[in-house]
C-alpha cells in the first residue's frame, strides 16, 4: 500500500519503475468512470429542464406532486448540470491532463474512487433526492441543502490533493496555462463555495445577499470558466498540433479573469440596497471583464489560425470553437447587462436566463464536451462515432441558437410590459408563446446530448486503440523553437518559476479582496445604515411565519417572485417603497430572488385576504386566468378552505411580507400614484435616511385600505360606451371571471373556497363611484383585490361592463310611501349602527367591519337580492340573516326602503 | 473602490507589458510552456504508438469518420 508520505515523494504507483524519463501514467478507468457519471446527469439535468419549461405552459403538467413541482425540479436542473454534468466532466479531464501537464499521475487511484463516489454518491445522488423530498436551501447556484455542501467542499479537499498536489510536486518552471486554470479553479471554488453557501445563513438579508452574490458569480466564473478555459487552451494546440498564439496573452487573460471575476458578484443586485459603491465597482468589473475575454477569445481563435479546416473536420475542435465564440458573446452581453441603463430595463427577465443558457450550454458545456470528445479518441479501447457526434453538435447548436434567441426576445418583450402600467399577468401573457418555443427548443438539445453518448458507445471498436498521430506534421515555430532558434535556454530559477507558489498566492489573495470589497465593506455599511435607519422596534417572525418561509424557501417560490423592490421608478410604481436594507434584517438566508415570473412580493401584508391567498396556492390559476403558478395542493386537504398547517404557514408567511415596512410608519406620507407625474429614479447614491423615504405611492401596498379613488365615468357618446362595454367584456373575462363567473353571477370557479362570496354582479345597480372605489382600493376583507394597476381607459370599460350585467330588477322602481316610512323606521332601528342613518356604509360600527357595510346610494341590489341577503345574511361578513327577528313585512318594508336610498343623479349610468 | 480596481489593473497591466518589452528573456520564458505542453503531448503520443501494435494510424483515422 502505497503510503501518504509516498506519494509525497513521488514513489506512488503511478509513476513507473522505469525511472524519471518515464511517462505517468493515467487513471484511465477514473476518466471512463465520470465520462459516464457525466453523461448520464446531463441527461437527467436536462430533462428536469424540460419539464420545468413545460410547466411554463402547462402549469398543472406534473403538479400534484411536491417532488415534481416546478422549484425543486428547477433546483435539480441547476445543480445537476453544474455539479453531475460539469462536475463529472472537468474531473474526467482532469485526469487525462493534470499527469501530462505535471509529468507526474494524479496523486492516488483510491483518492480518485473516493472523490469518485464523494462526488457522485454524497454529493449530485444525494443532493437530488434531498431537494425532490423538500430538503434545500433557497440561494441561487446553492440548492443543495448544507448537508450535501459539507461533502463539496470536502470533495474539493481532496481535488487538492489528488490534482494541485501533483503540480506542487513537480516544481514546474514552466506551467502551461491549463495548468494554471486548474490550480487556480480549484483553490478558489473551495474557498469561494463556503462563502455562497453557508454565510448568507449566518448573516442575514442584504448583508448576506453581498456574499450571495459573490458565489452567483463565482459558481461560473471561478468553476465552470477556468475549467471550461483550460479545456480550451489544451484542446487546440493538441488537435492542431501547434502552440498556441502566445502564452503571454493567455497569462494576462488568466490573472485578469482572477482579478476581475469575483468582483463582478454584487452586478447581480444593480438598484438594490446594497451599498452604490459595491454595486459600481462590481459594474466597472464587469467592463473590465469583457475586455478580459476579448484578449482570451482572441488568443484561442489566432491560435486556430491556418487550421480552419481542422476545426470544420475534427468535431471536438469544433465543440471547442463553438464554445469559445460563445464564451466572448455571452461575456460581452453579460458586461452589458451590468451597466444600469440595460440592467434596469431587462434585469429579471427571460433575457437573463438566455443568457444563463447560453454560459452553461454554449460555453461551459460545448467546451466540456469539446473535451470529453478529445480524450474519448485518445484513451485505449474507446473511439467515438463521427457522423453521429457530428449530428449531435449540429442539434445542440441549433436547439441552443434558438432557445437562448427566444429567450432574449421574451425578455425584451416581458421588460417592455414591467415598464408601463400594465397588470402583472399581461406579462406573463404576452410571453406564453415564446415559453412554448423554449420548450420544444429543448427538445433538439436533449436529443443532441444523448446523440453524444451514443455517438462515444458506438464507435469502432478496437483492443487498445488509440489514435493520436493523426497527420502528425511539427509546426514551423515548433520546429524552430525545437531546433533551438526560438529556445534560448532558460535559467531563470527565480521566485517566476516556483509558478504554484504564485498561483496559491495570488488565488488567495484576490479571493481576500473580492470578499474585503465586496461583502466584508458593504456589509459594514449595511450594518450601519440598518442601525441608523431601523425602527427601534421591529418584530420577529412568528414560529408559523417562519416555517412558512422554510416551505416558501423549499418549493422555489423566491425562484419567480423576489423580494427586492429597486430603486427604480417602474418597481415603486408597481411594487411599493424600495426594499430597504434593515426590513431585511433577520431573514436567513436572504430571499431577494433573481428573476420574476410572478410579481414581486415584498408589500404583500395587508394586500391579499386570506380566502384569496389559499385558493390561489391551491391552484393559482382559480383566482388569476393566465397564472402559470404551479399549484399546491400537497398543502391541502383536498379543498382551498382546507388548508393542512403547512399551507396555513405559508400563509402566514406570506402575510407577513411588509410587515415591519407598513408598520414602521416609514410610507404615511405617500400620495396616490397613478394620478401623479412619472416618479423619477430614487436618489439611489443619496444617504439612507433620504431613500427610506420614497416620493411616492406605491400601487401594490395600500390594497385593502380605504383611500380615496377617482370616480371614472364610461363614456356618454352611445358609440364609445359600446365600445367599452365590449373591450370591458374581455377586461372582464380575463381578469375577474374567475371569481365573479363568466355571467359576473359570483359564481366563477373561485367562488366555492371564498368568503364572502365573490359579488353577484347581476343582483345590484352598482354607481360609478361605488365600482370606482372597489376598483381602485379592493374590498377590504373579501379576496376582492385592488386592480388600479390597469389604465384608467380599462377601468372605465370594466365599470362600463359591469353596469350592463345588472339583471332589469336592479333598475329604479316607484316604491309606496307608507311601505317606505316603515322600511326606514326599521332601518334606523336596525340597521344604522352598521350602514349608518341615512344607508351611507358609515355607521358607528362600520369601522371596525371588513367588508365594510354597503353604501346604499352607491349600489342598488335586485329586490331577490335583498331579500336573500335578509333571510340569510352575508357569510364571511357582519351581516347577520334577519329571518327570525323581522316579520315578513318588516322585511319587505326594507326592501322597499333599501332600493329607494340609491341616487346618483350626477352620473352616466350607462344607459 | 472603482478607482482602487482601475488603479491595480492598470498597474497590473502596465507591469506586465513594462517586462515584456524591456526584458527579453521574460519573453522567452513565459512563452516557454506552449511548447513544452507539445512536447509533452508528443511523448504521449509515441508511447501509445509503440503500445499500440499493428494499427494502421491512418486506417483508424478512417475508421472513425464510418458511421
Amino acid at each position: 500500500m502505497t503510503t501518504f508520505a509516498q506519494h509525497l515523494t513521488g514513489q506512488d504507483e503511478g509513476l513507473n519503475a522505469q525511472g524519471p524519463s518515464a511517462l505517468p501514467s493515467i487513471e484511465y478507468n477514473l476518466v471512463r468512470a465520470h465520462v459516464f457519471a457525466s453523461l448520464l446527469t446531463l441527461v437527467i439535468s436536462v430533462i428536469f429542464g424540460i419539464l420545468v419549461a413545460t410547466k411554463f405552459t402547462f402549469p398543472e403538467f406534473l403538479g400534484g406532486q411536491g417532488w415534481l413541482t416546478w422549484g425543486r425540479l428547477r433546483y435539480n436542473h441547476t445543480q445537476g448540470i453544474f455539479f453531475g454534468w460539469l462536475g463529472n466532466a472537468f474531473l474526467a479531464f482532469f485526469y487525462y491532463v493534470v499527469p501530462r501537464l505535471a509529468n507526474r499521475p494524479v496523486l492516488s487511484r483510491r483518492l480518485g474512487w473516493l472523490l469518485f463516489g464523494v462526488w457522485n454518491f454524497a454529493v449530485v445522488l444525494p443532493g437530488w433526492v434531498l431537494v425532490a423530498a423538500g430538503f434545500s436551501q433557497p440561494l441561487e447556484w446553492a440548492e443543495f441543502p448544507l448537508v450535501v455542501d459539507a461533502f463539496v467542499v470536502l470533495a474539493f479537499v481532496l481535488m487538492v490533493f489528488e490534482f494541485v498536489l501533483p503540480f506542487l510536486k513537480a516544481r514546474l518552471s514552466d506551467l502551461y496555462v491549463s495548468g494554471w486554470y486548474i490550480i487556480g479553479g480549484i483553490l478558489f471554488t473551495m474557498l469561494a463555495y463556503p462563502v455562497g453557501n453557508f454565510v448568507p445563513e449566518l448573516i442575514p438579508g442584504a448583508r448576506g445577499a453581498a456574499f450571495s452574490g459573490l458565489w452567483i458569480h463565482d459558481a461560473v466564473g471561478l468553476f465552470v470558466t477556468p475549467f471550461a478555459l483550460a479545456i480550451a487552451y489544451y484542446v487546440i494546440p493538441a488537435t492542431t498540433r501547434r502552440p498556441i498564439f502566445s502564452h503571454f496573452l493567455s497569462m494576462v487573460g488568466f490573472w485578469l479573469l482572477f482579478f476581475m471575476y469575483p468582483l463582478n458578484g454584487t452586478h447581480h443586485y444593480v438598484y438594490s440596497a446594497i451599498p452604490m459603491s459595491a454595486q459600481k465597482g462590481a459594474i466597472v468589473a464587469s467592463a473590465y471583464l469583457g475586455m478580459d475575454v476579448i484578449l482570451v477569445v482572441t488568443n484561442l481563435l489566432l491560435s486556430l489560425r491556418e487550421n480552419s479546416g481542422t476545426a470544420s473536420k475534427d468535431v471536438p475542435l469544433r465543440f471547442v470553437w463553438f464554445g469559445i465564440v460563445a464564451y466572448l458573446v455571452v461575456s460581452l452581453q453579460g458586461s452589458v447587462q451590468a451597466l444600469m441603463p440595460v440592467n434596469r430595463f431587462i434585469h429579471f427577465t427571460d433575457w437573463v436566463i438566455g443568457h444563463s443558457h447560453l454560459a452553461m450550454i454554449g460555453f461551459g458545456s460545448f467546451i466540456a464536451l469539446g473535451g470529453v470528445a478529445h480524450l474519448w479518441q485518445r484513451i485505449p479501447g474507446t473511439l467515438y462515432n463521427e457522423r453521429t457526434m457530428n449530428w449531435s453538435f449540429w442539434l445542440l447548436a441549433t436547439g441552443l441558437t434558438l432557445m437562448v434567441a427566444d429567450l432574449t426576445i421574451a425578455g425584451l418583450v416581458e421588460a417592455q410590459v414591467w415598464q408601463s402600467s400594465a397588470p402583472w399577468i399581461d406579462s406573463v401573457r404576452a410571453v406564453g408563446s415564446y415559453w412554448l418555443v423554449r420548450t420544444l427548443s429543448g427538445l433538439p438539445i436533449l436529443a443532441g446530448f444523448v446523440l453524444f453518448w451514443t455517438s462515444l458507445v458506438t464507435g469502432p471498436k478496437l483492443s487498445d486503440a488509440i489514435v493520436s498521430g493523426t497527420g502528425r506534421t511539427a509546426s514551423v515555430d515548433m520546429a524552430a523553437f525545437e531546433n533551438g532558434s526560438a529556445s534560448p535556454e532558460v535559467s531563470w530559477t527565480g521566485w517566476l518559476s516556483h509558478a504554484h507558489v504564485v498561483a496559491f498566492g495570488a488565488g488567495v489573495g484576490f479571493f481576500a479582496l473580492s470578499f474585503i470589497v465586496l461583502a466584508i465593506i458593504p456589509g459594514k455599511q449595511l450594518e450601519d445604515e440598518i442601525k441608523q435607519v431601523a425602527p427601534v422596534t421591529m418584530a420577529r417572525l412568528t414560529a408559523s411565519e417562519q416555517r412558512g418561509r422554510v416551505i416558501y424557501g423549499r418549493e422555489g417560490c423566491a425562484y419567480c417572485h423576489t423580494q427586492q423592490i429597486r430603486f427604480l421608478a417602474p418597481d415603486v410604481q408597481r411594487f411599493g417603497a424600495p426594499t430597504e436594507a434593515w426590513e431585511t434584517k433577520y431573514d436567513y438566508p436572504q430571499l431577494w430572488g433573481t428573476r420574476r415570473i410572478g410579481p414581486d412580493l415584498s408589500r404583500e401584508f395587508n394586500l391579499r385576504p386570506r380566502d384569496w391567498q389559499l385558493t390561489h396556492l391551491y391552484n393559482p390559476r382559480l383566482v388569476v386566468r393566465d397564472s402559470v403558478m404551479p399549484p399546491y395542493p400537497w398543502l391541502f386537504d383536498g379543498s382551498p378552505d382546507q388548508p393542512t398547517q403547512e399551507g396555513l404557514d405559508v400563509l402566514a408567511y406570506l402575510q407577513s411580507l411588509g410587515r415591519a415596512r407598513q408598520l414602521s410608519g416609514f410610507d404615511r406620507q405617500m400620495q396616490p400614484s397613478s394620478v401623479q407625474p412619472a416618479i423619477m429614479d430614487m436618489d439611489i447614491a443619496g444617504a439612507p435616511s433620504a431613500r427610506a423615504t420614497p416620493p411616492a405611492l406605491p400601487i401594490a401596498m395600500m390594497g385593502g385600505y380605504s383611500l380615496s379613488a377617482p370616480v371614472l365615468h364610461p363614456g356618454s357618446d352611445p358609440n364609445d360606451l359600446q365600445e367599452e362595454v365590449s373591450r370591458g367584456g374581455a377586461l372582464f373575462a380575463a381578469n375577474c371571471a374567475s371569481c365573479h363567473g363568466s355571467a359576473g353571477r359570483g359564481d366563477g370557479k373561485a367562488s366555492a373556497s371564498l368568503l364572502p362570496k365573490p359579488a353577484n354582479l347581476t343582483a345590484a345597480c352598482f354607481s360609478d363611484e361605488r365600482l370606482s372605489g372597489v376598483l381602485w382600493n379592493g374590498l377590504a376583507g373579501s379576496a376582492m383585490p385592488p386592480w388600479r394597476q390597469l389604465p384608467t381607459e380599462d377601468l372605465r370599460a370594466l365599470i362600463a361592463y359591469i353596469q350592463r350585467l345588472r339583471a332589469p330588477g336592479a333598475a329604479p322602481g316607484i316604491q309606496e310611501t307608507a311601505s317606505l316610512e316603515l322600511g326606514k323606521a326599521l332601518f334606523v332601528a336596525t340597521c344604522a349602527s352598521c350602514h349608518g342613518e341615512t344607508g351611507a356604509g358609515n355607521g358607528p360600527a362600520a369601522g371596525a367591519l371588513a367588508p365594510a357595510p354597503t353604501n346604499f346610494h352607491l349600489k342598488k341590489p335586485t329586490e331577490e337580492r335583498v331579500w336573500d341577503v335578509l333571510e340569510n345574511g352575508v357569510p364571511g361578513t357582519a351581516m347577520p340573516p334577519w329571518r327570525n327577528q323581522l316579520s315578513v313585512d318588516q322585511r319587505h318594508a326594507l326592501v322597499e326602503f333599501l332600493r329607494s336610498l340609491y341616487d346618483p343623479p350626477q352620473e352616466n349610468d350607462g344607459q | 473602490m472603482i478607482n482602487l480596481i482601475v488603479i491595480l489593473t492598470s498597474a497590473i497591466m502596465c507591469t506586465l507589458l513594462l517586462v515584456w518589452w524591456r526584458w527579453p528573456v521574460f519573453r522567452v520564458w513565459i512563452e516557454a510552456p506552449k511548447y513544452s505542453m507539445l512536447r509533452q503531448e508528443r511523448r504521449f503520443e509515441d508511447q501509445d504508438t509503440e503500445r499500440e501494435p499493428a494499427t494502421n494510424l491512418s486506417s483508424m483515422a478512417s475508421m472513425r469518420r464510418s458511421p
